[in-house]
């Protein structure tokens, strides 16, 4: 790639870490609970931007990042507070500079009037008008070139300390053209007398060069603030540059003079005076070894804790590390078909391998493993949006952001969590004037938790609304022909009713929740991840989302069963219990499906061969093995199969990517003996049955 | 200590005479003043115009002391920055006039 | 032998930026992200000049200049500070702290270098 493409790749993806800080810090500094530390980060991230935007000429970036990057100095240095209108503000305007950023990545256009109002907002709070970067002009500063000029220079100690050098200065002035120079030694002490450190000569030099006095001022505009000059020339120079003059260049390039000089006295330093023997501070604890880079040609920079790593990189690893898991069982299974004694030594090897593999995969999966907080970040913005729209004041908070997740998954949570988030602002908070007279505050609150249980990631979305109002759900469901009249539903099974097809609560179907989309939508999103959604409601309290994720969609903990031959692995995490069926508990329904009495209720029953047109013929009852499971919204069915032949940890092998999607199966992997077993998609199996209860026609599930 | 010239000191400048260069330079020609000295620039790379204060105040110290201050062996470098300094070579030493 | 320069800067596209400038100059380029990171490489690297951004993590361009400035072997080092600010307060700082020079971003190369070339010994 061409370098300079590749710089410009490296600062986006810098500004999107950059926004994440921000974000973070101002949310932090919304809630109070910012320190100094945090207000830094924030004007770090911004200036951070602008001075990147700034090599690539991006100048509305620049622009905008600069006012930004003014208010929060201000907001630094303390002279502008901190109120609920200013941070109102510096959110909105993060959002602004997010735009401004991926626009300019992706050569799209923003809404320039409301970066402009924001623009006037800040002007309005800070009186940033008259600061405005300058806009890159060019200072001609022409003067009539002479041949001769004078130059009186008189070093202080303060111009040496900095690292400056007469020697150096004159031989840049050498190069203006030739140059003689007398020194004067006039002011030199006598030598028991002097400081070694001292200045005390001065050069009174004859530069005969045809140049503009700008020029030699350009020699010395490091060090005009630390000496004494005079330039002169034989016609004297028009117009001199004063100290605090900006010389501007092509490309927004500036220099500017220091102010007038104080002489024989050290400016008052913000600091303590260094002390010049003392060893260098360090404050803060080393984090990494010194890291020098020999640098011939190709420096590379030596950075401490972390290092970057292709992602591509780390997914093939993955998938090594997948093959070797399976390689390492289809060994196994070899030794135990040889008749290798579990005690002899090749045996007790293996296991060894087998932990160690088991370990190596582990430690692999962690690599990619990412808390979620990339994607809680982006939550904040959409509530005060939704919230915008809605005319709802609502409040995020998050918990658990460092909770961690593989990366597959971290790409596909954003989507539920999106739709959630909008449905609980949407539908959940009431607006400001109901909630005050139910006696809550008028700012709603939208809590996102993150946790891990039992192997499973677990995603909360909870608002302190009005919880679902079930009588309006039924209704709703009866008017769609989701439930039969005189169904007797628990309060819980009403709950759920909103995650079937089409439903939809809201008497008006908004803009913010989506036309028509509904929370099945976000479930069977969810499902495809092998998750399960639940909701639970307290009328008047709010309602609370539940989302349950694996943790990724690299491995999975399966049950290995057989169903007229085929190997077929169920996900544990939808196992709820292994039966005994006798057929007194069989009772056949209409059509030919048959339910099975548990504990008092009436469990459907699937075989699983004639579900996945394995077989026609039913599995005979007493020559079967049955399993509860359970898919997402807690529906229960009886999977029929021949056999269990145990639990194992699989690699998952995407069909969709090696063959294609079939219906029923939610991916394939390869068994320790090298064959595929297919892994059953128990949503699907569940569901199919129960819409043959529900509907008049039986689905089918076409096998292929 | 190598005597080029009978009764003389002889004083190597170090190759890097910059400003961390300049208390050492005082200190040492402190310690040697009084007698003659020979000072050897063959070393020397960099000259800063703080070490070049301490030998334009050396070479006014030996003059008023009457001592014979010389240089030996300068090297390219070291000329080439004295003449951009404006400073001869000959004005960093003392030849006793002859009665 | 060829002059080297030590860039502190904890923007990744700007360390990318300037190394590409300087090696593009002839320049021995070394990088740090950040002050503390800087002083670690000063520990074993004696670059010709310093150039250093002024807002970063951990320890900014002032600390850092100051640090440098203490240091009896390394404050000699010529230091330029590279920074979008503009603000003369901050200036001063930079130049209480003992900063040789100071350029505003957006820099050109070409004045960079001969910035460079300008303090190199």
């Amino acid at each position: 790639m061409d370098p300079m493409a590749a710089i410009r790749e490296t600062f986006f993806q810098e500004c999107e870490e950059q926004l994440a800080e921000l974000e973070a810090g101002l949310i932090l500094m919304e809630s109070g609970a910012a320190e100094a530390e945090t207000v830094n980060a924030v004007f770090r991230a911004v200036h951070s931007i602008k001075g990147g935007a700034g090599i690539f000429a991006l100048d509305a970036l620049v622009r905008f990042a600069h006012v930004f990057e003014t208010a929060l100095d201000q907001v630094r240095s303390g002279t502008l507070a901190t109120g609920p209108g200013v941070m109102n503000l510096l959110l909105r305007a993060a959002d602004v500079l997010a735009d401004l950023v991926r626009a300019a990545r992706d050569n799209g256009v923003v809404d320039e009037t409301r970066t402009a109002a924001l623009v006037v907002e800040f002007t309005q709070i800070s009186n940033l008008g008259h600061e405005l970067p300058p806009a890159p002009k060019s200072q001609p500063t022409v003067c009539a070139p002479v041949p001769t000029w004078h130059i009186s220079f008189t070093p202080t100690p303060a111009l040496y300390a900095k690292a400056n050098e007469t020697a150096l200065l004159l031989r840049e002035l050498r190069r203006l053209g030739p140059i003689e120079a007398v020194v004067d030694t006039t002011h030199l002490p006598e030598l028991s007398e002097m400081d070694p450190e001292g200045a005390y000569l001065t050069w009174n030099i004859t530069l005969e060069a045809d140049c503009a006095e700008q020029a030699i001022r350009n020699v010395f505009e490091f060090v005009e603030d630390d000496c004494d000059l005079e330039i002169t020339a034989a016609p004297p120079a028009e117009p001199s540059l004063k100290p605090g003059d900006i010389i501007t260049g092509d490309n927004g390039f500036s220099f500017e003079f220091f102010p007038p000089p104080v002489f024989d006295e050290e400016e008052p330093p913000a600091v303590p005076e260094p002390e010049h023997h003392a060893p260098p501070p360090s404050p803060v604890v080393r984090q990494s070894p010194v890291e020098a880079m020999a640098a011939k040609a190709e420096s590379a920079a030596a950075v401490s804790a972390t290092i970057r790593v292709d992602l591509d990189r780390v997914d093939r690893m993955i998938d090594l590390v997948g093959e070797l898991v399976i390689n390492e069982a289809t060994l196994s299974q070899r030794v135990l078909e040889a008749g290798i004694a579990r005690a002899s030594g090749v045996a007790m090897a293996l296991e060894e391998l087998e932990h160690l593999t088991r370990e190596i995969q582990d430690s692999v999966m962690a690599i990619r493993a990412q808390p979620v907080r990339s994607v809680f970040q982006r939550m904040p913005r959409l509530v005060r949006e939704v919230a915008a729209q809605t005319g709802k004041q609502a409040r995020l908070v998050t918990e658990g952001e460092s909770t961690e997740v593989d990366k597959t998954v971290i790409e596909r949570i954003a989507d539920p969590l999106t739709h959630m988030i909008r449905n609980a602002i949407d539908h959940g908070l009431e607006s400001p004037e109901k909630r005050l007279a139910a006696g809550k505050p008028a700012e709603g609150l939208v809590r996102l938790t993150a946790l891990h249980r039992s192997g499973r990631i677990v995603l909360e979305v909870s608002d302190d609304g009005a919880g679902i109002n079930r009588a309006r759900v039924k209704e709703k469901a009866l008017e769609n022909g989701l439930i039969s009249p005189d169904a007797t539903l628990t309060d819980d099974e009403i709950d759920n009713l909103i995650f079937l097809p089409g439903f939809s609560t809201a008497s008006t179907v908004s803009d913010i929740s989506g036309r028509g989309v509904g929370m099945d939508v976000v479930r069977q999103s969810v499902a495809a991840l092998g998750g399960r959604i639940a909701i639970s409601s307290r009328p008047g309290h709010g309602s609370s989302f539940t989302l349950s994720l694996p943790l990724t969609l690299a491995v999975l903990d399966g049950m290995v069963i057989s169903a007229r031959g085929h190997t077929l692995i169920i996900p544990l995490g939808a196992i709820v219990e292994t039966l005994k069926p006798k057929a007194a508990d069989v009772f056949p329904l209409d059509g030919e499906i048959n339910v099975i009495r548990l504990r008092g209720g009436y469990v459907p029953m699937v075989d699983v061969a004639a579900s996945l047109g394995y077989s026609d013929e039913f599995v005979e009852l007493d020559q079967s093995v049955a399993l509860l499971v359970e898919g997402e919204g807690g529906v229960r069915a009886v999977l029929l199969a021949d056999a269990i032949h145990g639990q194992r940890q699989v690699v998952i092998k995407s069909l969709e990517a090696n063959y294609r999607a079939v219906p029923g199966i939610a991916a394939a992997t390869v068994m320790g003996d090298g064959r595929v077993a297919l892994i059953l998609d128990v949503d699907v199996v569940v569901k199919t049955t129960r819409s043959e209860l529900n509907r008049p026609e039986p689905s089918v599930l076409e096998a292929h | 200590m190598d005597h080029i010239h009978p009764g003389a000191d002889t004083l190597a400048l170090p190759p890097i005479l910059n400003l961390t260069a300049a208390a050492a330079l005082l200190e040492n020609l402190l310690t040697l003043r009084g007698r003659p000295l020979s000072l050897n620039a063959g070393d020397v790379q960099r000259l800063g115009a703080q070490c070049l204060q301490v030998l334009l105040a050396a070479r006014a110290a030996w003059a008023a002391d009457e001592q014979e201050l010389s240089l030996a062996d300068c090297s390219e470098d070291f000329l080439t920055t004295l003449n951009l300094f404006g400073v001869a070579p000959k004005s960093l030493t003392y030849c006793k006039e002859l009665p | 032998m060829c002059t080297t320069v030590l860039t502190v800067d904890d923007s990744r596209a700007m360390r990318d930026m300037l190394r590409h400038s300087l090696l593009a100059a002839g320049f021995r380029v070394l990088q740090a992200e950040d002050g503390l990171h800087g002083l670690e490489v000063l520990e074993t690297e004696r670059p010709d000049v310093i150039v250093t951004d002024i807002n970063m993590p951990r320890m900014d361009g002032f600390g850092f200049i100051e640090a440098v400035r203490r240091d009896e072997a390394r404050r000699s080092m010529p230091v330029l500070v590279l920074t979008t600010e503009i603000d003369a307060e901050k200036k001063n700082r930079a130049r209480a702290a003992g900063a040789t020079g100071w350029i505003v971003k957006p820099f050109d190369p070409i004045k960079l270098v001969e910035a460079i070339r300008r303090v190199a010994a």
